[in-house]
C-alpha cells in the first residue's frame, strides 16, 4: 500500500463567486490520524466531498490511496468510510434496515459480530424507525455505518456532534483503534482538546487555504511556550519583543513567551521570581493564535 | 446496484400503498355512481360545452364513455402529479434532504444511483397500478351486476395500464429536472408548469387550428383517454413514443446528474472557474 492515502494538489473549488477551498496542499500518510481544523465556512467539508467526488474541483487534483478522485471515486469510495457532518437519514425507516442496506451496496463485507459490537459499545437500539432517535442516536447510526466495513480509510466530519460524552469516549476509542489496526483517519471536528487527544498531525485551514499542517506535538512545543512567575513583592514588567502577559494579578503574571525567553528569565530572577511554573499549550491556543485570535475563529 | 434498487423501493413503500388506496379510492367513488346517473348524463351534450372541451374527453353515453372520462381521464392527471412529487423528490428532494450525500459517498457510479432510482419509480408506479387496476375491476364488476354494460373487467386491465407510459415519461422529465436544477423547489414549480401546459396544449391543440401543430410535441397528446381504448386497444405506436421519451429524459438525467456538484444545490452546468 502507498505511503500517502490523501494527496491534493493546489485543490480549489468554487460554488458560483464563493469561496470552497483554494491552492490546497494536503497530505495524509498511511495509518495516521489527520486531524483538519478550522471554523464554519472555512472548506473543510468541502475538501471532504472532493476526496469523495461529490463535489468536483474548479482546478487542481486530489487523490485517495494513489487514485484520482473524479476517475477513479467507486474504487475509491469502496475504501471509504465516511461520516457527513450534517447526517440526514430516511425518517420512515429503521436503523438496522438502513444498515443492511449500506452493508449490501458495500457487497456484504460487513461482520455482524462487528456491527453488533459496534452497536452494543455505542449504546444504539437499532430496531427503531429514524424518525424516533434523537440527534445522537443518529450520529451513533452514521458512525456504525462508517465504522462496520472496517474501511482503510475513515473520512469523519465531526464524529462526536450531539453525542454525550460517554460516546464521544466510545467514538474516540473507535478511531484510536482504527489507527492501530493500521487505517488511516481524516477528522474534522470543532472540539480543539478532542483533536488534541486523538491526532497524529493537524492541518489548520482558513478562509479555504491551509495555513498550517504540523504534528500535534510540534505544533503545541514550537508555537510558544506559557510562563506563570510568582513574585514575593511587586510584579514586574516584561516588556520584551516576542512578549505577551496575558494574565496579572498580585503576586504573578503569565506570559506567552515567543523570544526572549533567556531576557525574560533572567529578569524574573533578578526581579525576585519565588517560582516559576510552565503550562502546556493546548491546540486550541495554537488554533486561536493561527487565527490572530480573530472572529474567524469564533465558531470553533 | 440491485441493493440500492431495493432499497429505494422499500423507501417508497407507503407512497406504494397511499397512491394505490388513494387512486382505488376515487375509481371506487366513480364507477359505482354511473347507474344512478346514467340517465341524467346521457342528456347532456358535453361537447356543446366549451369548457369540458378544453378539459378533455366528455362521453357519458355509455360506461365505456363514462369509464373514460372519469377514471382514464384524471388517473393520467393524477399520475402527472404523482410523477411531479416523486420525480422531482428523487435526487433533488433527496438533496435538500440530506439524505443524498450518504448514497453519494457509497461505492456506486453515478449512472448507477440514477438508474436504481429510476427502476424504483418504475416499479413502484407499476405495483400502484396493480392496487388500483384490482379495485377498479372490483367496481366494473360492481357496475355491471346493476346494470348491462359492454364491458367485463377483465376489459379495464389494458385501459388501466394505458396510463403507465405517460406516467413513466412524466416520472422522468421530472427526474431530469431534480437531476439538473438546483433545489426540489425550482425542480417541482418547473414540472407543474410543464404538466398543465401539456394537458391543456393538448386539450386547446385539438380545439384551435392554429395550435395543432403544438399537440405532437406534448406528452398527452399520446394518451388515450377516450372509450376508444376499449374498442380499438392500445396504440402501441403511442406507447412506443411515451417510452422513447422517457429513455431519452432519463439518459438526460444521467448525464445532468453526472456533470453536477452534488449536495451545494448547483445547477448542472455550473462549475466554477477560480478568479484569475
Amino acid at each position: 500500500m502507498t505511503d500517502i492515502i490523501i494527496q491534493t494538489d493546489g485543490l480549489t473549488v468554487y460554488y458560483g463567486n464563493h469561496r470552497g477551498v483554494v491552492d490546497l496542499d494536503l497530505t495524509v500518510r498511511s495509518g495516521e490520524i489527520f486531524g483538519f481544523l478550522g471554523p464554519n465556512g472555512a472548506g473543510k467539508t468541502t475538501t471532504q466531498r472532493v476526496l469523495l467526488d461529490i463535489i468536483r474541483p474548479s482546478r487542481g487534483t486530489a487523490a485517495v490511496f494513489g487514485m484520482d478522485a473524479q476517475k477513479q471515486g467507486v474504487s475509491i469510495r469502496q475504501k471509504v468510510g465516511y461520516l457527513p457532518g450534517e447526517l440526514s437519514l430516511y425518517p420512515a425507516m429503521t436503523g438496522r434496515r438502513f444498515l443492511d442496506m449500506v452493508g449490501k451496496v458495500r457487497g456484504n463485507k460487513i461482520d455482524p459480530v462487528f456491527r453488533r459490537t459496534l452497536c452494543e459499545r455505542l449504546q444504539l437500539d437499532a430496531s427503531r424507525k429514524m424518525r424516533e432517535y434523537s440527534r445522537g442516536n443518529k450520529q451513533k447510526i452514521g458512525v456504525v455505518a462508517a465504522f462496520m466495513s472496517r474501511p482503510d480509510l475513515l473520512i469523519l466530519d465531526e464524529p462526536t456532534t450531539g453525542l454525550d460524552p460517554i460516546v464521544q469516549a466510545e467514538v474516540l476509542d473507535l478511531v484510536r483503534e482504527a489507527k492501530n489496526e493500521g487505517r488511516t483517519v481524516f477528522f474534522s471536528s470543532h472540539i480543539l482538546s478532542e483533536a488534541q487527544d486523538v491526532c497524529d498531525r493537524v492541518g489548520i485551514i482558513r478562509e479555504g487555504r491551509l495555513v498550517r499542517t504540523e504534528s500535534i506535538e510540534a505544533l503545541t512545543r514550537q508555537q510558544f511556550r506559557k510562563l506563570k512567575l510568582t513574585f514575593s513583592d511587586t510584579v514586574p514588567s516584561f516588556e520584551f519583543e516576542g512578549v505577551t502577559e496575558t494574565r496579572r494579578d498580585e503576586q504573578s503574571v503569565t506570559l506567552e513567551i515567543r523570544n526572549n525567553l533567556d531576557a525574560v528569565l533572567e529578569q524574573a530572577g533578578s526581579e525576585g521570581a519565588t517560582d516559576i511554573e510552565t503550562f502546556p499549550v493546548t491546540l486550541e491556543e495554537v488554533f486561536l493564535t493561527s487565527y490572530g485570535n480573530n472572529k474567524g475563529a469564533r465558531d470553533v | 446496484m440491485f441493493s440500492l434498487f431495493l432499497f429505494e423501493l422499500r423507501v417508497r413503500t407507503s407512497a406504494i400503498i397511499g397512491w394505490g388506496l388513494g387512486l382505488s379510492a376515487f375509481a371506487f367513488i366513480y364507477l359505482p355512481f354511473y347507474p344512478s346517473a346514467f340517465d341524467q348524463f346521457s342528456k347532456i351534450d358535453f361537447d356543446s360545452i366549451a369548457l369540458y372541451q378544453a378539459l378533455g374527453n366528455f362521453d357519458m353515453t355509455s360506461f365505456e364513455g363514462y369509464f373514460a372520462s372519469t377514471v382514464l381521464q384524471f388517473f393520467a392527471v393524477l399520475f402527472a402529479i404523482f410523477a411531479v412529487v416523486n420525480g422531482t423528490g428523487t435526487l433533488a428532494g433527496e438533496e435538500d434532504a440530506g439524505t443524498l450525500e450518504l448514497i453519494a459517498a457509497m461505492p456506486l457510479s453515478r449512472w448507477q444511483v440514477v438508474l436504481s432510482k429510476a427502476s424504483a419509480m418504475i416499479v413502484a408506479t407499476a405495483l400502484i397500478l396493480v392496487i388500483s387496476g384490482f379495485f377498479v375491476m372490483a367496481g366494473v364488476a360492481f357496475v355491471g351486476s346493476q346494470v348491462e354494460i359492454e364491458i367485463t373487467p377483465m376489459d379495464s386491465i389494458p385501459a388501466i395500464w394505458n396510463s403507465f407510459p405517460i406516467t413513466i415519461c412524466f416520472l422522468m422529465i421530472n427526474l431530469f429536472l431534480g437531476a439538473s436544477l438546483p433545489n426540489r423547489r425550482i425542480a417541482s414549480t418547473i414540472g407543474t408548469v410543464v404538466i398543465i401546459f401539456s394537458y391543456f396544449g393538448t386539450n386547446l391543440s385539438g380545439l384551435i387550428e392554429s395550435l395543432e401543430p403544438l399537440g405532437p410535441l406534448l406528452p398527452f397528446y399520446y394518451y388515450d383517454s377516450t372509450a376508444a381504448v376499449f374498442t380499438g386497444g392500445v396504440d402501441w405506436g403511442n406507447v412506443r413514443i411515451l417510452l422513447i421519451a422517457a429513455l431519452v429524459f432519463l439518459v438526460l438525467a444521467i448525464i445532468a446528474f453526472q456533470r453536477r456538484n452534488l449536495t451545494v444545490g448547483a445547477w448542472f452546468w455550473q462549475r466554477a472557474r477560480p478568479p484569475a
